[in-house]
This record gives structure tokens, sequence and C-alpha cells, in this order.
């Protein structure tokens, strides 16, 4: 008997296809033993004001960030703080403070140490000696490194927002999904929680690098979705491109930029598909997901042929379904890859 | 008591009822039962001797109604309830190697002969390994698919299928020796 499942384990599986006489068999015998029991009596639950009268943090600081971006603290503490502070952490960062109407400002610079508000529309520049980091209300701080140029921007009650114009930034956000965001030329950075980095140069190219949690690159409709471990670039006039993990195998990132950024008659394209389905890993099956959406109807079914030989769809996903880009097929079958859930994040967006 | 068959893809309607229940309400919680009480059973048969079972699904549900604050992701409540069941099973197993060694010539409970070819299967499938007993224990005691199985306690189909496959193969050549 092979030792990977094959068709006639269908009924095993899911009881479709011929029964099978030994697997029947050993279901009808063991059936008497299934569960019979009645629900336990429960204890009433200490709920005080609609809050929780008591939660515990984990003891180790990963741990506690994950709560956090769950949602548990802000639930209990929801953020309604609109304005921002910066604190100086080397040098001397500018910060230019636009009163509202945008007719007069000002520039001061932060000492080291020294804390100051932000307003909407405030502007925060650090030169190539000087280093910031911003308050984001009570959910979080960004790391601003030298020669970056950001914005505070208007966001909806309860959000925060602001625009990375050009240089780099460290976001370490502990909130439920989309509270965070930040402006990119071609893109904004969705935190889906916690902790990324994200570059943007002076042609407005932008490069995300997710290391706690989840953070998904959106412009005009188009989503990636970048894991922890993984790399996510994007381009003006392009939006974001398909994020893959750091360890993918050798000249995915090269690969990537000719199948995300270049015309679509780019002869090159063919070859750089070739090698990421080539090498592509049961793991690379984030970056094949993505790729689903792109490309000839050709390109698309070759990829849909190698993400199936790595990672099988779900009963019920088909590839015509898939093909024609339905989003419960997709959702779904990403659901059974395991890389994330994403469900967590449609019932966040919902609200 | 009717047993209720969820679809695949309930992780968005568990994070609802566990909102509800965190906040007191127990017919939440009731539902989370009848969704997750034949799961937390099989977990825990593939583990522990059967007469006991049932005391430790009611241990495993009582646990997890206090302990509902600790669940950091709702929407895999499946997964953490599973989790639970593993480490009631492992602290019983320990307590039961402390305990009293019974008498030899106590009578064996009176059964009839195919319920004790069942649990003697049962004890074969015992000796497999841990992610195969566990998954064909919910398979084929507890009725459940591969995919069911798979969107309850938070494993990927392809995880699933490979340990019933091989779980059944090794099962078929213990049984056939």
């Amino acid at each position: 008997m092979k030792d990977t499942p094959v068709d006639d384990d269908r009924y095993l599986w899911d009881r479709t296809g011929e029964p099978d006489p030994e697997t029947a068999r050993l279901e009808a015998l063991l059936a008497p033993l299934r569960h019979r029991g009645v629900p336990p009596v429960l204890p009433a639950r200490q709920v005080v004001d609609g809050r929780l009268t008591r939660w515990k943090l984990p003891a180790l600081a990963a741990a506690a960030m994950i709560v956090l971006c769950a949602g548990a603290a802000w639930l209990l503490y929801p953020d309604r703080h609109s304005g921002w502070s910066v604190e100086g952490v080397s040098g001397t960062p500018l910060v230019v403070d636009r009163t509202s109407g945008g007719t007069r400002t000002r520039g001061a610079g932060v000492s080291v140490g020294e804390i100051a508000r932000l307003g909407i529309g405030s502007a925060l520049t650090t030169d190539g000696g000087s280093r910031a980091r911003l308050a984001v209300g009570r959910i979080g701080s960004v790391e601003v490194d030298p020669n970056t140029h950001v914005l505070i921007e208007p966001a909806a009650v309860g959000q925060h927002r602001m625009s990375l114009q050009s240089g780099t930034i460290h976001a370490r956000i502990s909130a439920p999904p989309y509270i965070f965001f930040v402006n990119t030329p071609s893109a904004v950075a969705v935190d889906l929680g916690c902790e990324y980095t994200l570059q943007v140069d002076e042609s407005g190219a932008g490069l995300i690098r997710v290391t706690l949690g989840w953070v998904a690159f959106e412009h005009d409709g188009r989503q990636s979705f970048i894991p922890a471990g993984a790399v996510g670039a994007t381009r003006p006039g392009s939006g974001p491109g398909t994020p893959r993990y750091e360890d993918a195998p050798s000249g995915y990132g090269d690969a990537l930029a000719v199948l995300d950024f270049s015309a679509a008659a780019d002869l090159r394209r063919a070859a750089a598909l070739d090698l990421i389905l080539s090498t592509a890993r049961r793991r690379d099956a984030l970056t094949l997901w993505h790729l689903l959406r792109d490309g000839t109807p050709e390109d698309r079914a070759r990829v849909y042929a190698r993400l199936a030989a790595l990672a099988p769809p779900p009963s019920g996903v088909t590839q015509e379904a898939i093909l024609r880009g339905e989003p419960a097929a997709l959702n779904q079958w990403w659901d059974s890859i395991g890389i994330g859930n994403r469900s967590w994040w449609r019932l966040w967006k919902k609200k | 008591m009717t047993i209720t068959m969820f679809p695949a893809g309930q992780a968005l309607e568990d994070a609802r009822l566990v909102g509800e229940a965190r906040r007191g309400d127990e017919r939440a919680f009731a539902r989370l039962y009848e969704r997750y009480a034949r799961i937390i059973h099989g977990v825990l048969l593939a583990r522990a001797p059967g007469a006991d079972v049932e005391d430790l699904v009611q241990d495993v549900f009582l646990s997890a109604w206090k302990r509902l604050d600790a669940l950091r992701d709702p929407a895999a409540f499946g997964g953490w309830l599973a989790m639970i069941a593993r480490h009631r099973a492992a602290d019983f197993r320990r307590r039961a190697v402390e305990s009293v060694e019974l008498p030899a010539d106590l009578r064996a409970p009176d059964r009839t002969a195919s319920l004790s070819e069942a649990h003697a299967v049962l004890d074969v499938i015992r000796t497999l390994p841990e992610a195969y007993r566990e998954t064909l224990v919910l398979r084929l005691v507890e009725g459940f698919t591969g995919p069911e199985i798979a969107d309850r306690i938070g494993l990927t189909p392809a995880s699933v299928r490979v340990n019933l496959h091989r779980g059944m193969k090794l099962l078929r050549d213990k049984l056939a020796r």
C-alpha cells in the first residue's frame, strides 16, 4: 500500500466513493462507543457592567503582544485618542505643526527625551543623524529611522493613520485588525497585528518586512497578505506585489518583481514563472495563492496545478471556481492551506 | 440528545458564540458544547479509559467555561479546546499511575461480544502514534469526516488525510496479526 493518500481513500477521507468494507465494518463496530453524554452544569460567570472583571497577561512579551493584537485589551479600553506624540530619540527630529486652515506653519526641533504632541496634518522629518519614536494613541509605537519623512493623517474615530513619504519606520501595534494604517505613495499598509518594518524610496516604491503577526498591503482593491517572516513590495502605478517568505528559494525576489511589475509582453515573464513554480515548497503556498489572481489564463492554470499539488484544495473548491476568481473558493482554499485564518480579519473588517 | 452536524468553516460563528459566552450567555456556550462535545470525547477516548471519558468531557468544558477570557483568538476555540482535552488526559494518566492497583479477581463489566470486540479494537488504536490515534477515533468512533476533523481541531486537511491514511494502514496491519 502507498504511503500517501490516493483516490481509493475517499471513503475513509469524506465518505465519498465506493465504501471500503474494512472502514465501514470498523465504523459500525465502534459507533456504540460514541459520545452520548450531557452538558455540564455551569457556574455563573462574573461579568460587571458588560466588561470582564479580570484577565491575565501571559508572561512572555511576544505572547502578550499577540493577546493585545487579538483585541482583548482594546475591547476593555477602547482607544479614543486622536492625537499622536513624538519623542526625540537621537539628534533633533523636526516637527512642522500645521494649524487648521493650513496657512500658518512652524517648525520646531524635538530634543532627545522631549515629548511633543502632533496634530492631524503635522509632519515629522528626521535627517541623517536623528531618530524619533511616535506613540500611536495607546495601541503602540512607530520608530522613525534617519532620513525619513512622515505625515499624520486624518482617520475615523478609533483608527490611526499616517503617511510614510520616504524613509523607514518600524511599527509595533497592539490592536485588532483595521485600526492602524500607513499610506505610502503606492499602497496602504493595513495592520492586522503586530510588528513590521516599512521602507519607501524616493520613487515611492515600498518594501514591507513583517516580524510578528500580519499586515495587509492594499491599493485600489488589490490586496496582499503578508505574515511574519515574509516580505512584500509595492510600486507606484502597480500597487502591492506578491508576498514571499524571506527564506524562499533563490531568485524568488527578482522573479516576483518581473511578474508583479513588468509589462504583460515582457519576455522575462515566462522564465520568471517557471522558476517560481519549479522551486516552490509547501511553505511557498503563500506566494502561489497570491499569484492565482494574475497573469494569463494559462499562467494561472499552471499556478493552480502547482499549488494543488503542494496543498490540495478542500472538498467543494473546484479549479473552475478558483480560475474564475470566486472569493469564497479562494478564501476556503486559503483557510485550508493553514497560513492564517482570514475569518478573524473579515470579522473585524465588517465592524 | 440531538447531535447537530455543523458545516465546515464555522470559525466566524465560534468567535461570535465565544464572545457571547464570555458575557455569561450559557445558551451560546451550549451551542459550542453541541459542536465540540463529540470532538472532545474522541480526543479523550484516544488517550483515556472509556469508562472515565464522559466525566473528563464534562471537566474539559467546565474548565473552558471558566477560562474563556484566556482564549486569545475566539475563532480558534476548537483547537484551544482540544489542547485543554489533551492536557486533561495527560493529567488523568499521571494520576491513574499513582492510584491503588485494583484486585486481580475483580470481575470485568458485563459486555456483549460486539462491544467487547469494539473495546479491543479501541485498545489497539490506542497503541498507535498519537497523531494517528486521535484522527482515527474521531473518524471511526465519533463519525466525523476528514474535512470536519480538520475544521474543528485546527489541523490542515492535508495533515488529517495523511494521518487517516497512515493510521488506518497501521491499524489494519495490527488487527491482521
